[in-house]
């Protein structure tokens, strides 16, 4: 054994092991940083923590929406074997190319990320796959929620259902916000309020950085949670809205179109928010079907659509009281306004041989009187005697031919029309046009939200609240309470305190001795006013009722709106009544007046608007 | 009766306890970790079988330490003749693991023939190396390449090249440490060197051939010598270009050069899968590394093999620069403390056996710890005494038992010579 083989051993030793201590430090010193980054790459997840969407309560505090639990399965494409597809298949009850087509469409999203699926798979099968996961690498599972509704009262446009985020929304939300607060597969609120107090109901997200395995299952927390964010700024809703109101308000709406909507008188709260027919947030919850929403936008009675807050009529006789209100302020009727009569032969003569109708000969008429009768000629006078602009410029101060400061996003202003409004017309046209629009009829349109807001200031006396739905919202992780923010301070329609209570009395006497005889609420004086609005074609008269109760000490006003099924006291009138006495008693005790209004509501129906041509 | 264990050499015996409790943290740290309930259940029983094991070994070790040095010489051939056998056995009746059809049953036990052939090999070699034609180089030269050929072509027949390639590994080993010419046997060290070279880049090897052209002129002032230096540089440059290019599939021409570059596209889905999940997670441990079952890597699972073949990552990753040197350290102990000891043995048997146990493990900590740290190509051979796997433990372990047996026993020599 000569020495030099000994050395040479020993030296190649030596020199292996100094090469591999060399790349050791290389790799574990000098480019720590890279590979660390790989590694981090690798396993850190930000896992977005979404807080629970806000449930939504009624303003006895039931619930009107809440969330229950929905199983997601996701798929990482880099991690996932195809061999498995079909065992991912049977786990799911579903084709095995149903599951490849999934697994193309996460390919194309981001092939490295989890992407949601299925979703809403049931609990078995979630729990199934959970089971399965160490087998099925690259195959996830995410529990989130899902919107339930346990209530009789649906609400569907109050509330406004949810779906997942377009495409669209996504790339303007990204544009304006963090990325973390939406991502594809999300949901948001759509319409109602839902989609109105969108930032509240979902709050920010947190984040939680978590190590996952190459599974992407969670195996450990990141520095023990210090680096995580909490979620934030969620919070629930509570609503001025009273869901049994608003149940019986859907019940007595059966085989009806229309809307009715009642407030608050005192702070324009909504008590109730009905659009019929309306239906059912359910389906929405998960995503609605693609033939379901066809079915939807598609349908003639237009289900989607928000008639309360959107819909536009002429309002019919339940105008006359604003008419009056104009006439006296604007001193139409003289210097003593109030003890003014025009003499009513049962027609308004026009002049050039045209001639108006009244419903009846009232011969001469007071305002008080004129409200009570509902009498066409003594307002055709005043319609003719009005100028446009200032007409115009009284029933924006009511709130009509303006969008309401509400908040639902739907929501549309109306139309008074204005000296611009007629000026093609010909005097003698303009003049006729100029007196229908004095009992209501003709060229203008007022939403039932508008018709009940000016009902608040009938009732009240003068103060203009805005409407709106959320009461205050909560912080659910401190508790506190909050107003809406967005709510402007009430505005004052200056009314002489005279002038408002002979229409008040007028309104008061059509419920005691008028068109609203029928409808009075026992035991409580209200006042209200019928209408009888025109429907285009040829097609039956709409309903149309407003009121408030009770009379001295008013807390509820209403606008009913009942489509083509005639005048205002045999359907509107009684829908409204009902609910004012539900709201005020909180419940209808039985009483033959109760079965004389129900009768009288349940059995108007709304004429079809299917016609022999469109068979 | 004190003496026969007086001269046991302790501080090898130390370098193997930690080798030894190094790899079973690891394999702890990875098979006990967060991760396991995403463990198959085979494999969550590592740490148990490979305690089990380490008994088994040690037993072995004892057995080894015990058997005087007459019956070591003389069995020798026998010893290699089981293996040869268990080798052919596994090939008719054994049982395949991943692709390699090695494993024999004995009892309860499943062993790897492969393994064990190559403690059968080292006995022989040495055995060859006492008889008389030892110093005729030619003659003895060819019979250790025969001894070392026959288990290696029989591995390679059960379709387990990495194990197959520590046999030919050893043949510059023994061959130097048993008279063969040293220029004969840089010769053919010659060969994987410019193979390695011609696979990284062809410039380098030509430059690396030229610069062997003119040593071999200077150092054997042979124009013959430096002509064959530079015809073996030649013809494996040759060779590998060829085969790169013209013989080999395409996943297999991957699997050999893509650890040169294991991030790129066409590799980082397959083939760089290995490399790329080894390196992060060796170089996130940095200098002290994330601390034991702390490794994001190792509990999550993105290593493959991280309890076998690439055990040394979950000790870089979790003990960082600071545990991967004390492996390191632990491993030069080892085999510089055996090469030491060879000064204190006359005997041929002695000595050869020291150098084959030297040879095993410094091929076995190159190849893997070279392919762990990405400097060669994935070759799938365990990393001694840390690897999770029963038959290279005990293999390992035998080996090293003869080892510190002949230094030991080196008074018993002169008896038999």
């Amino acid at each position: 054994m000569s020495k030099t083989r000994y050395i040479l051993l020993n030296c190649s030793v030596i020199a292996s092991i100094l090469i591999l201590l060399l790349q050791l430090f290389r790799l574990q010193v000098v480019e720590q940083q890279d590979h660390s980054q790989i590694a981090d790459g690798n396993a850190l997840r930000n896992i977005r923590v979404v807080p629970a969407r806000g449930s939504i309560y009624d303003r006895n505090g039931t619930v009107l929406v809440h969330n229950v639990p929905k199983y997601t399965v996701t798929l990482t494409p880099t991690h996932f074997d195809e061999s498995n597809i079909r065992h991912l298949a049977q786990l799911l009850e579903i084709p095995d190319s149903v599951v490849a087509r999934k697994l193309e469409e996460a390919s194309h999203f981001n092939p490295y990320k989890p992407s949601p699926a299925f979703s809403n798979v049931s609990f078995e099968q979630y729990s199934r796959i959970s089971e399965d996961a160490y087998l099925l690498p690259g195959v996830g599972t995410e529990i989130n929620h899902r919107r339930h509704y346990p209530t009789d009262a649906r609400s569907s446009h109050a509330l406004g259902y949810t779906g997942e985020i377009s495409p669209d929304e996504l790339l303007t939300i990204r544009s304006e916000s963090d990325s973390l607060l939406y991502r594809q597969g999300d949901y948001l609120g759509k319409t109602g309020v839902e989609r109105s107090y969108e930032p509240w109901l979902r709050g920010v997200p947190g984040i939680a950085r978590r190590w996952v395995n190459i599974y992407g299952l969670e195996v450990m927390t990141y520095a023990q949670g210090q680096a995580d964010q909490k979620p934030r700024e969620y919070y629930d809703l509570h609503l001025a809205l009273d869901a049994q109101v608003q149940a019986l308000a859907e019940s007595l709406f059966v085989n009806k179109r229309g809307a009715a909507i009642a407030l608050n008188p005192n702070d324009g709260s909504i008590i109730a928010l009905v659009s019929k027919p309306d239906y059912a947030l359910e389906l929405f919850d998960d995503g609605i079907q693609n033939d379901t929403w066809l079915e939807l936008i598609n349908h003639t009675d237009k289900p989607l659509y928000n008639r309360a807050t959107m819909n536009l009529m002429p309002p019919g006789s339940t105008w006359k009281p604003f008419m009056a209100l104009f006439a006296l302020s604007e001193g139409l009727l003289g210097d003593h306004g109030h003890e003014t009569t025009i003499y009513c032969p049962g027609y308004h003569p026009a002049g050039r041989g045209r001639y108006f109708r009244c419903t009846n000969v009232h011969g001469s008429v007071n305002v008080v009187d004129a409200i009570r009768l509902s009498c066409n000629t003594f307002f055709f006078e005043i319609a003719r005697r009005m100028n446009i602009s200032a007409f115009h410029e009284y029933a924006n101060k009511f709130g009509f031919g303006v969008k309401s400061p509400f908040d639902l996003r739907e929501q549309t202003s109306g139309l008074i029309p204005d000296s611009a409004y007629f000026s093609s017309s010909p005097s003698y046209v303009r003049q006729s046009l100029l007196m229908n629009l004095g009992i209501g009829q003709g060229d203008m349109g007022v939403t039932p939200l508008q018709l009940a807001r000016y009902t608040t200031v009938l009732a009240n006396g003068g103060t203009l609240y805005p409407p709106h739905l959320v009461s205050h919202f909560v912080n659910r992780e401190t508790g506190e309470s909050f107003r809406p923010p967005n709510l402007p301070p009430p505005v004052e329609v200056k009314v002489d305190t005279m002038y408002m209570e002979l229409v008040r009395q007028g309104m008061k006497l059509v419920m005691e001795s008028g068109t609203g005889v029928m409808s009075q609420i026992p035991g409580i004086p209200s006042a209200g006013k019928t209408g009888t609005s025109q429907a285009p074609g040829d097609f039956t008269d709409h309903s149309v009722f407003i009121m408030f109760a009770p009379y001295d000490n008013p807390q509820i006003a209403l606008a009913v709106h009942c489509e083509n099924t005639g005048d205002g006291s045999h359907c509107a009138a009684p829908i409204a009544s009902l609910l004012a006495e539900q709201y005020l008693k909180g419940e209808i005790p039985a009483s033959w007046q109760k079965n004389i209004r129900m009768d009288r509501a349940m059995s108007a129906i709304s004429e079809s608007l299917i016609t022999e041509n469109d068979l | 009766m004190r003496s026969w264990y007086r001269n046991l050499d302790l501080p090898a015996l130390c370098a193997w306890i930690g080798l030894c409790s190094c790899g079973l943290v690891a394999i702890y740290s990875s098979t006990h970790g967060e991760a396991q309930e995403f463990l198959l259940n085979t494999v969550q029983d590592s740490f148990q079988r490979q305690i089990l094991w380490l008994i088994i070994s040690s037993v072995a070790l004892a057995i080894v330490l015990t058997i005087p040095l007459e019956w070591l010489v003389r069995f020798s051939p026998l010893v290699y003749a089981i293996t040869i056998g268990l080798l052919i056995a596994a090939l008719i009746f054994g049982r395949e693991v991943s692709g390699a059809r090695s494993w024999v049953y004995l009892g309860p036990l499943s062993i790897q023939s492969s393994e064990l052939a190559k403690v059968g090999a080292i006995l022989m070699a040495s055995y060859l190396f006492t008889l008389r034609f030892r110093n005729n180089p030619v003659v003895f030269g060819t019979l250790i390449a025969a001894t070392l050929l026959l288990p290696a072509s029989l591995i390679i027949l059960q379709n387990d090249l990495g194990t197959a390639l520590v046999f030919f590994g050893m043949l510059p080993i023994l061959w130097l440490c048993t008279g063969v010419p040293l220029r004969v046997v840089g010769l053919v060290i010659l060969f994987p060197i410019t193979g390695y070279l011609a696979v990284i880049s062809w410039q380098i090897a030509v430059g690396f051939t030229i610069a062997v052209g003119v040593i071999a002129l200077f150092g054997t002032r042979s124009y013959k010598w430096m002509t064959a230096g530079v015809m073996a540089c030649a013809l494996t440059i040759g060779t590998a270009t060829f085969a790169l290019n013209y013989v080999l599939q395409p996943h297999q021409v991957a699997r050999i050069v893509s650890f040169s570059n294991p991030e790129a596209d066409e590799f980082r889905a397959g083939v760089g899968f290995h490399l790329v999940q080894s390196k992060a997670a060796l170089g996130s441990g940095g200098l002290w590394g994330h601390g034991f079952q702390q490794g994001s890597q190792t509990q999550g699972r993105y290593i493959p093999e991280q309890s076998t073949d690439f055990v040394f990552s979950v000790v870089g990753e979790e003990w960082g620069f600071v545990g991967s040197v004390v492996v390191l350290l632990l491993f030069a102990t080892l085999m510089l403390r055996l090469i030491r000891l060879v000064k204190f043995i006359d005997h041929p048997f002695g000595i050869c056996l020291i150098f084959g146990a030297v040879g095993i493990f410094m091929i076995h900590v190159c190849v893997n710890l070279g392919m762990v740290l990405g400097l060669l190509p994935v070759i799938g051979i365990p990393l001694p005494f840390l690897s999770y796997g029963g038959s290279a433990l005990l293999t390992n372990t035998l080996i090293l038992g003869l080892a510190l047996s002949v230094y030991m026993r080196r008074a018993e020599f002169s008896l038999y010579v």
